[in-house]
């Protein structure tokens, strides 16, 4: 008899197969397909309207897909009070009561939410010296996101949507918060989804990306995976037809002395007229983004080849 | 869930009670006053035997008072307008429907929750103001009969009820399909007199048809208590329609349609022959009312229509709240 041990599969707290949104006739979103691994913190990168909060809303239940499937936490979301209690989202305008207090929203979380640590939020409002007891519409916009924040993890969500939730916080509370989410998601059984566009900061605590661009996904993965797989090619040789049929090229820069790509590897590159580098996840994404611009590229590229 | 919406609405909430309270005061105050005099009134009267006068030389109360009494017609609108429009429409305007929505209560509950205590507090307002008015205006109805009479009938008894849950539907519903406070607003109150005054005008003078009564001049009908009349006039005796007196008539009919002898005076005092009053007894007068009997039947009908579209209303606020992206 052979004892035949399942094999533990890693369980995926997103995952997303063609989904689309399409608002009156232009797509926010297009095939969206993703997959993200339960206890990531993945990055949600992309220039302004590429439809990262689309993506957020829809994973949040808040808008629903024109077409495609996404299972979120096992389900599909829903309003259903199981789902909801499983899902944390933070939008980007911070959506609080400007009249009512901390205090006052850490009791209606309490009476709204079946497993509610409210004690958690007033205790890190109070080690920021923020006031729990003043109208929120009175704080500066950095308290308010605290305030936000600290609400959102205080439902104790499986899976945590922040929208830009660093956007309006100094360097030094932005610190603080990411590591607080990290330690959040090492203690386990969070994954948190966060969408921000100063890269430095995600590269600090994100794990995972998802990259978007013109309403399309350019990347999804680890991001040692992902950076393993873009080299920069430099070389001297004009002609790049060679590379660029083996591989993806990102993004090329051509100057008279010598050209520099920035290519998506389908295996090895054996071709020693190049010299290769690694990549790092800012420069990948500048790349990526200005894909999503070709007019400036084009330009940049034609002042190369007059030279 | 409900405590959040006491938390979200109590400010409003104390407002309309202290404004409840000083219309309280200000027509219990009034309204005492306005019973012992036409208690006292009728007293009187009933010593000297003139009490049939009285609907026409004794005015109770003030005008001030009296004005304010009717434009309690607008409670339901205010009601709509301040606290059903920017309910749904604020939360969906500031985005703080996104920290409602995104706790663990669904859309479907919030929604219940919600528009459940907003109708039953426009519910317990409307039907506040609407029970101190029928009070206070108790005795002037005894005096003027007039609580079936468009504008009367609308302050009075269940209706206001009514009125203001429809109002506060419309409001929710409005702010649900526009999105915006200020034209959910404007829609609300618009709205609200349209179908107010599409339903005065046009529906309620039909919920149950007019009777006509047509009887001899000479023996006059008039119906009894606070009836609603439509039309009054008279008939020759070939059945023709003899327009309304503009100068010397006798019983209604002017000269004009009557023989020359009729027209005979004494002294300056039409003194008509008994051919005269033989001739008018061949004409027929008429009135087109609905009796004050029905008044409780138009009371629940016109109740039961307000209420029919609140529940409409409300569904079409779910559907809305629930299929579309919020």
């Amino acid at each position: 008899m052979i004892a035949v041990q399942a094999v533990p599969e890693v369980a995926t707290a997103i995952r997303t197969s063609g989904l689309s949104k399409r608002y009156r006739r232009v797509y926010a979103l297009s095939d969206c397909t993703i997959t993200v691994p339960e206890g990531r913190i993945s990055a949600l990168i992309g220039p302004n309207g590429a439809g990262k909060t689309t993506l957020l809303r829809l994973l949040a239940g808040l808008t629903q897909p024109t077409t495609g499937e996404m299972t979120v936490n096992g389900g599909i979301p829903r309003q259903d009070p199981a789902f909801l209690a499983s899902i944390g989202f933070l939008a980007q305008e911070i959506p609080l009561y400007r009249r009512l207090s901390a205090e006052d929203h850490i009791r209606a979380g309490a009476h709204l939410n079946p497993c509610w640590d409210g004690e958690s939020v007033r205790e890190r409002l109070t080690t920021l010296t923020i006031p729990l007891d003043r109208a929120v519409g009175t704080l500066s916009g950095g308290q308010r996101s605290q305030v936000a924040l600290a609400l959102t993890l205080a439902k104790r969500p499986r899976l945590l949507l922040l929208d830009e939730p660093v956007a309006a916080l100094d360097p030094l509370a932005r610190r603080n918060f990411l590591a607080i989410l990290a330690d959040a998601v090492a203690a386990g059984g969070l994954t948190v989804v966060l969408s921000s566009h100063l890269v430095a900061d995600l590269e600090r605590v994100c794990d995972h990306i998802i990259m978007l661009a013109a309403s399309r996904v350019q990347l999804c993965g680890d991001i040692d995976t992902v950076l393993a797989e873009h080299q920069i090619l430099v070389g001297r040789r004009k002609d790049t037809s060679a590379i660029e049929r083996d591989h993806r090229v990102v993004q090329i820069t051509r100057t008279p002395r010598q050209v520099t790509m920035l290519v998506r590897l389908n295996g090895p590159v054996i071709d020693p007229a190049f010299q290769t580098s690694d990549v790092g996840l800012e420069e990948l994404v500048l790349a990526y983004m200005g894909q999503d611009a070709p007019s400036a590229l084009a330009q940049l590229t034609s002042i190369g080849d007059d030279q | 869930m409900s405590w959040l919406i006491w938390r979200l609405h109590r400010t409003q909430l104390y407002i309309a009670a202290a404004l409840l309270a000083a219309l309280t005061v200000l027509l219990l105050v009034t309204g005492l006053q306005m019973a012992s005099q036409y208690h006292s009134a009728l007293a009187a009267c009933g010593a000297s035997h003139s009490c049939g006068t009285l609907g026409s030389t004794l005015f109770l109360g003030s005008h001030a008072v009296g004005f304010l009494v009717i434009m309690t017609l607008g409670v339901p609108a205010v009601l709509g307008l301040f606290w059903g429009a920017p309910l749904v429409a604020a939360e969906l305007e500031t985005g703080t429907g996104q920290f409602a929505w995104m706790q663990s209560v669904t859309r479907k509950r919030w929604l219940a929750v919600t528009a459940g205590w907003m109708l039953l507090a426009a519910a317990a307002w409307g039907g506040a103001v609407s029970a101190l008015v029928t009070w206070w205006s108790g005795p002037d109805n005894a005096l003027q009969l007039d609580q079936f009479k468009p504008g009367r009938f609308d302050i009075m008894g269940i209706v206001p009820v009514g009125y203001a849950l429809f109002a506060m539907a419309l409001g929710l519903c409005a702010g649900a399909l526009l999105r915006r406070t200020l034209p959910a607003m404007a829609v609300t109150l618009a709205g609200f007199i349209a179908v107010r005054a599409v339903v005065t005008l046009w529906l309620r003078p039909h919920y149950m048809s007019a009777i006509t009564v047509t009887y001899k001049l000479l023996s006059p009908f008039s119906p009894t208590g606070s009836y609603w009349q439509f039309g009054q006039g008279v008939r020759n005796p070939a059945g023709q329609l003899i327009p309304a007196p503009n100068g010397a008539a006798i019983d209604g009919v002017p000269l004009g349609f009557l023989p020359a002898s009729c027209a005979t005076t004494v002294g300056r005092v039409l003194r008509p022959p008994a051919s005269c009053r033989q001739v008018l007894a061949g004409f027929h007068g008429f009135i087109t009312y609905q009796p004050a009997s029905r008044y409780w039947a138009f009371q629940g009908i016109e109740f039961g229509i307000f209420a029919a579209l609140a529940a409409l209303l409300i569904g079409v606020t779910a559907v809305v709240l629930l299929r579309r992206d919020v």
